[in-house]
């Protein structure tokens, strides 16, 4: 309930102060909204403000995540060659800086000695551990088997190693110690109680609390919903707790219903509540943040999704329920405090008065164990590691004085496991990213097709980017384009057979304009059928779902109708494919045809400002695509538009594969839209009034390709003018070659896969219908970099489904007007993805959601682990198992100055940019030249090595192989 | 009488099958060299064709025979004093159990093969649902006591460890642990059965029990027919999550969905249910089991049918959903309507896989349903004004079992527990004990 902001006196009052101060603990809570419409961002949005290596070691210490992989996993691609010495040269020098050549130890300078210890790893063993592997293993007579190459001046005997380890043990006792720092005490009296005395009234509260937040935020997935929600979240609670029943949810509880009484007499605000709860439990202003942030953080998940529905009501599913986090914090303190004061009744010398608990915990409590410190032999230990890396003796070690010892001692504790990891993610980084360089610097510009037979116009999803590379092969002849896959057409669209419209354009965005979709011809017998059998189809389903938890409708169900779905299941579990191509025969798989309500019509839209475009609109619509792609100008007779969505089946984050570019939905639409906008003659006549010229015999057909099962659907064919037929003829077979061959290149991926084109097409399909595949694609898998140029500069490249392309044509844009509206229609999509995909493959269980396998549906907004947990946001393993945890590289084809230009005009772009969480280059419109954007400035890129050149097609290089391909020249590059 | 022995063949190979492919999956297992995807899988699926196989071939021979129930008796232990005898009881209803049974483990491990690929613990999991094929198959033949006990703890304890799959979390592990825990309370009902029976009848045989007409019922008095009857019946319950077990049904739903399905939504459930069913005419013999089964079936439906209303999340849901039947099934079994219990058993065991297996396309689905009706699926509706809140709050809380089962057995037990552990301290005064006062 609103309450005064402000006091008699013009202060603030307390309950806002306490609203604003629950603003800021919303920041590090899970953004992601209801599942249904999966958007892909920045899971670390809220440290946007600070470096990345920086905000990620922050945020991972906040919410108790991994800021990078696990020092293993770079160290296996160190040892495969994914990552080289002179990339972790490179990332210790970036981070030293002036440092790097200070000597540390004899003649190693401090770049030698970290990048060895980064690339080759210093175990860490302690305490018990460090001793078994003294005792009982080989270390201290045997060299390292790992040692680099030009560390090894003369092979060390067994007593050479003794020797060694005898140096670094004197150099340790030598150096006195660093003090250790103790962590700050636990913010929650939870914390504190669970160390003090093992009870951790977590396992209380969290039940209790999951079932009443998933009951109130429920989207009719339970047949009874929770009486009188709109009262708001914490009234609601109040009232259905304080019933005498309520004693029952467990020993704990048993004060409950009178607790929650008191409180509702009370009569106080949510927010006033909270404060309440903040004063018994004698949390003070000062730490009130930190408090409430580790309370929240204790179910991000739920307490995320009590956000979203208090910020974006609009992106609620179903019913936009009064919920927002400060009454989610409220009830939860509620909980919590009696369950303290339960536990503190059990306590010796009990005292209901929880304020002092913490403090009384403390004192009986061992001191929070502060991270020991490392003992003479543990610092010897990283010590004979070092020496063995950089080839030191044991008499260059013996030579050391005493300051020496613990300088060279500080250095090693200063390069700790958390700094190497962040080198190697450097060095990771930097490999890919040179990789791309080499590559373009290398590639000479595709010859650009004269008078094309066709142009394809596609997402910039980097799944297109093969599909794309498929195309051209097949017919050297075409010309593709990369655009945001929404292609200007920001609309709430409602299909013929949609139960409601739903936005199709990127989340930034609010579409104003209201497009439906209805069937060309209502009274056609099939149109008829298909209605009657698709409402008795629902009718039944929709009976089923009522009846089957009950009683006698629960018998009837599974007496009578339950034989006949025997047949059904063994067929769709046991031979999906078959079952798919058994559906599609049946007569009624057709669907008939429909048409687009797309001009301006008067009726008031059942969501947004208008129905329809008016044609002016329109031209405004084509003219943004056309200039930005570059097409203006050299129109092909033929254009084909192709949105891309993706459908699977048994998959919660099915959406997380739709087009990002659209919100989450399936871009077929737009991509129709737009050509029906384009073969418009009054549009065309006022695009000429703009002096743009689309020449009279060039037609427009929109398409939607699926990324899951590669088919591809053309739109309102029945148009296509007498003159195309031919064309479009040979398009569809292109089409139709390109996506089996598409197919199985993607079919590279999937273990379970081997064979030919044909079977490669055969088993997607399968795959995308298949009840038991949680792997129905890799989706955005792998991502890693975004080209904005003309395709000539990738064109014959296989870039191996990892690039973002966007087509944009620099000797066009002397203004760089375009190049900004490029920039900032794409960067968010594609930074959002590339972010999102790395915190769910650096921390699977912790930023992402972990195994998809024991996933449970939660009230239509999310999914939990199994019977009952958190909501669990981001990514799940089997969506970023394949991917490389890698930062975007933006290569602009653009001169350096003139991207800088752009850049001061895009703040947040730039701020990315600046802050490194993306990385970005510049390649010279007019050379082969590549500037790398580095600490402000930027570098002229030197080539490395040249990419491998393939004699032949992708199939060449792809065939047989299952990992990441490096990117190749392609010989046959169409 | 000559297709005996074939029909005899065809049950132990159907045995067999299952038992070899747990003899070779699980040395390997706990060796720590699994057998690879591709070779769990075609063992899998050979063994399992087979013993389907085998098992339709017996039916035929068995559907061609006299159709008298077979006791195939494959040895025995200490032989004095009634012993501990091996037997197989074979007759139409195990056959139609186990054929269900073997078939819908086929199904599941056609599934599981797809829907587990790469994960770490897939050997393992192959492992469990195997030894869970073989301790179903035990309790469809077994014909004497110790055989139904043997296949009953394998059940139980392969179904725990499924439960706790995801052993890398506490939740799963905890879950898992209560369920244990729960089965082993029916176990301890089925030992004290087992032994009862050995007592009074001097045998273990089941054709005692479970052959019908109570013919063979006639060698114990009625008190003992009760007493045996209602241990049955409190190991059925907790096997099929009657009241008042029924809270660790929905905290089974941790492992991976597939094995949700194939327990809790297809057989394990059902298997209590098979216990009653075998076990009907000692039912039928004494009205106090007649009515205590009848009870604790139908203020199970009563229970679950409200408690699935409230449920939030797709899971909890459908297990209750599929509990209310379970609860209605044991009342016709009471009701001694034993055709229509198998029929309803088959179908709930049926749709409930299907639905289970398909629990994570809730989503899809609505979608799917909204856009066939052309609108929103009426979003839940509140509960009925005379009900209110209060049931609301009761369904919602699942009856509150766990708060009171909490206070009223894990409490005190956890209480007497420490008791014997401070006596304990103060006997021996040992500092091993690490004291806590853990709440369980």
């Amino acid at each position: 309930m609103p309450a005064p902001a402000l006091e008699a006196g013009g202060k603030e009052t307390p309950e806002a102060r306490l609203e604003r101060l629950v603003d800021r603990v919303a920041r590090v809570l899970p953004a992601q909204g209801p599942i249904g419409i999966f958007i892909h961002h920045n899971t670390l949005h809220a440290f946007e403000s600070e470096d990345f290596e920086r905000a990620v070691v922050a945020a991972a210490e906040a919410l108790s995540c991994e800021p990078f992989l696990p020092e293993e996993e770079y160290r296996a691609e160190f040892r495969k060659g994914r990552i080289l010495p002179r990339d972790v040269r490179w990332a210790v020098r970036e981070e030293s800086a002036a440092g790097a050549d200070v000597a540390v130890l004899g003649r190693v300078t401090r770049l030698e000695l970290r990048w060895r210890a980064a690339a080759y790893g210093i175990p860490d063993a302690r305490g018990p551990a460090l001793d078994w592997l003294l005792k009982e293993t080989d270390v201290l007579r045997r060299p390292r088997p790992d040692v680099p190459p030009d560390a090894r001046q003369a092979p060390l005997d067994e007593a050479g190693v003794a020797a060694l380890w005898q140096a670094c043990l004197s150099a340790a006792a030598r150096a006195p110690s660093a003090a250790a720092r103790a962590p700050a005490p636990a913010a929650r009296h939870r914390d504190r109680l669970k160390a003090a005395t093992g009870l951790d009234i977590d396992e209380w509260v969290h039940p209790v609390l999951i079932r009443y937040a998933g009951a109130y935020l429920d989207q009719g997935l339970a047949r009874w919903a929770l009486p009188g929600r709109a009262r708001g979240l914490y009234a609601c609670f109040l009232d259905l707790y304080s019933r005498e029943w309520a004693r029952h949810c467990g020993p704990w509880a048993e004060a409950l219903p009178e607790a929650l009484r008191r409180e509702r007499d009370l009569g106080l605000s949510p927010a006033a509540s909270l404060r309440g709860s903040l004063e018994a439990l004698g949390v003070s202003e000062d730490e009130a943040e930190r408090f409430l942030a580790a309370t929240a953080l204790a179910l991000r998940g739920w307490a995320g999704m009590a956000r979203q529905f208090e910020r974006r009501p609009d992106r609620v599913p179903a019913l936009p329920l009064p919920a927002t986090l400060t009454e989610f914090l409220a009830v939860r303190l509620l909980l919590e405090r009696v369950a303290l004061a339960h536990a503190a009744g059990r306590l010796p010398g009990a005292d209901a008065n929880l304020s002092g608990l913490r403090e009384r915990l403390g004192a009986a409590a061992p001191a929070a164990p502060a991270a020991p410190q490392p003992s003479g032999v543990e610092r010897a230990w990283s010590l004979f590691h070092a020496a063995q890396l950089c080839g030191a003796t044991a008499g260059e070690l013996a030579g050391l004085s005493e300051a020496q010892a613990a300088a060279l001692l500080g250095e090693l504790e200063s390069f700790g496991p958390l700094e190497r990891r962040r080198a190697l993610q450097a060095a990771y980084d930097r490999h890919l990213r040179a990789r791309v360089c080499d590559a373009l610097v290398a590639h000479a510009p595709a010859r650009v097709p004269q008078n094309a037979a066709f142009q394809a116009v596609f997402c910039l999803d980097e799944r297109e980017e093969s599909f794309r590379r498929h195309l051209e092969e097949l017919e050297p002849e075409a010309e593709t384009f990369g655009a945001a896959g929404f292609y200007g057409v920001a609309m709430y669209y409602q299909g013929a057979t949609d139960a409601h419209p739903r936005p199709l354009c990127p989340v930034a965005l609010t579409p104003r304009h209201y497009v439906g979709e209805v069937k060309a011809d209502p009274s056609d017998a099939l149109v008829r059928w298909r209605r009657l059998s698709r409402r008795g189809s629902g009718r039944l389903g929709r009976l089923v779902r009522r009846l089957d938890g009950t009683f006698f409708g629960g018998f009837l169900a599974t007496t009578v109708l339950a034989p006949v779905s025997i047949l059904p299941l063994v067929a769709r579990v046991v031979f999906p494919g078959l079952a798919r191509r058994w559906f599609q025969t049946l007569p009624i798989s057709r669907e008939p045809a429909t048409r687009l309500l797309l001009d301006r019509r008067p009726q008031a839209p059942p969501i947004g400002e208008f129905s329809g475009y008016t044609k002016e609109e329109m031209a405004g619509v084509v003219a943004g695509v056309l200039t930005g792609t570059g097409l203006a100008g050299r129109l092909a007779p033929l254009v084909i538009v192709a949105g891309h969505g993706s459908t699977s089946l048994n998959n919660p984050h099915e959406s997380a594969h739709d087009c990002g570019a659209c919100g989450g939905g399936r871009g077929g639409p737009n991509a129709r839209a737009f050509a029906q906008m384009a073969n418009d003659p009054a549009v065309r006549a006022l695009l000429r009034a703009r002096g743009l010229d689309v020449p009279g015999d060039t037609w427009f057909v929109g398409a939607q390709r699926n990324t899951c099962d590669n088919s591809v659907e053309f739109y309102d064919l029945e148009r296509l003018p007498r003159s195309q037929e031919e064309r479009f003829a040979r398009v569809a077979k292109a089409f139709a070659r390109a996506r089996r061959r598409e197919a199985h290149e993607r079919c590279r991926r999937f273990e379970a896969f081997s064979g030919g084109p044909g079977a490669a097409l055969a088993h997607v399909e399968a795959r995308a219908r298949d009840l038991a595949q949680p792997r129905p694609e890799y989706g955005h898998a792998s991502n890693a970099f975004c080209v904005i140029g003309r395709r000539r500069r990738t064109r014959g490249l296989f870039l191996d489904r990892r690039a973002f392309l966007v087509s944009y044509d620099p000797s066009r844009d002397g203004g760089l007007a375009t190049l900004e509206a490029t920039l900032s229609a794409v960067v968010p999509v594609v930074a959002g993805i590339s972010l999102e995909y790395y915190f769910s493959r650096v921390d699977p269980s912790g930023y992402g959601c972990a195994t998809k396998l024991p996933h449970n549906v939660a009230c239509l907004l999310g999914v939990m682990d199994g019977a009952q947990s958190d909501l669990r946001t981001g990514l799940p393993w089997q969506m970023v198992e394949i991917h490389e945890p890698v930062r975007l590289l933006l290569v602009v084809e653009a001169r350096p100055e003139s991207l800088e230009r752009v850049l001061e005009r895009l703040p947040e772009i730039k701020g990315l940019v600046d802050r490194r969480w993306l990385f970005a280059a510049c390649l010279d419109p007019d050379s082969s030249a590549l500037w790398l954007r580095e600490a402000g400035g930027y570098r002229p890129w030197s080539p490395e090595a040249a990419p491998p050149s393939v004699a032949g097609d992708s199939a060449a290089w792809y065939a047989g192989r299952r990992d990441h391909l490096p990117i190749a020249e392609l010989s046959r590059r169409g | 009488m000559t297709s005996l022995p074939s029909l005899r063949f065809c049950v132990l190979a159907a045995l067999a099958g299952p038992a070899l492919l747990l003899a070779l999956l699980a040395p390997a297992g706990f060796l720590g060299r699994p057998w690879s995807e591709r070779w769990t899988g075609r063992l899998t699926r050979a063994a399992l064709s087979a013993s389907f196989a085998a098992l339709l071939l017996a039916a035929l021979l068995y559907g061609a025979g006299p159709r008298k129930p077979v006791v195939l008796s494959l040895g025995q232990w200490f032989s004095a004093a009634g012993g501990f005898s091996f037997d197989l009881l074979i007759d139409g209803w195990s056959l139609a159990f186990a054929s269900l049974a073997v078939a819908i483990c086929g199904v599941v491990s056609s599934f599981s093969f797809r829907y587990l690929h790469r994960e770490p613990g897939f050997h393992r999991y192959f492992v469990l649902l195997v030894s869970f094929v073989v301790g179903l198959l035990l309790v469809a033949f077994a014909g004497s006591i110790e055989v139904l006990f043997a296949g009953w703890e394998i059940l139980g304890l392969s179904s725990a460890l499924l439960v706790a799959f995801f052993h890398e979390r506490p939740a799963p592990v905890d879950n898992g642990l209560r369920v244990f825990a729960f089965y082993r309370a029916g176990d301890a009902c089925m030992l004290a059965a087992a032994v009862l029976l050995h007592h009074w009848a001097g045998s273990g045989s089941l054709s005692l029990l479970f052959s019908g007409a109570g013919a063979g019922l006639s060698r114990l008095g009625p008190e003992h027919v009760a007493a045996i009857g209602v241990l049955l019946i409190a190991a059925a319950a907790a096997k099929s999550a009657l009241l008042p077990f029924s809270t660790w049904l929905p905290r089974a739903m941790e492992g991976p969905t597939p094995s949700s399905a194939v327990y809790y939504g297809a057989l394990s459930i059902h298997a209590g249910c098979f216990l009653l069913f075998r076990a009907a005419p000692l039912i039928d013999a004494c009205a106090t089991t007649r009515v205590l089964a009848a009870a604790a079936g139908a203020s199970t439906a009563a229970y679950a049918a409200l408690v699935a209303r409230a449920q939030t999340d797709v899971k909890s849901r459908l297990c209750f959903s599929s509990l209310t039947q379970v609860g209605v099934i044991v009342v016709e079994i009471a009701l001694g309507w034993r055709l229509l219990a198998f029929a309803h058993m088959t179908g709930n065991a049926c749709l409930r896989l299907l639905q289970f297996l398909a629990a994570p396309n809730a989503l899809h689905d609505l979608h799917q349903l909204e856009n066939e009706l052309g609108a929103r699926v009426a979003a839940a509706h509140e509960p009925p004004k005379a009900a209110g809140a209060a049931v609301y709050l009761w369904a919602l809380e699942r009856g509150f079992l766990d708060g009171l089962i909490d206070r009223r057995l894990v409490a005190p037990a956890a209480r007497l527990a420490g008791r014997l552990e401070a006596l304990d301290r103060r006997l021996c005064r040992e500092p091993w004990v690490s004291g806590g006062a853990g709440e369980p």
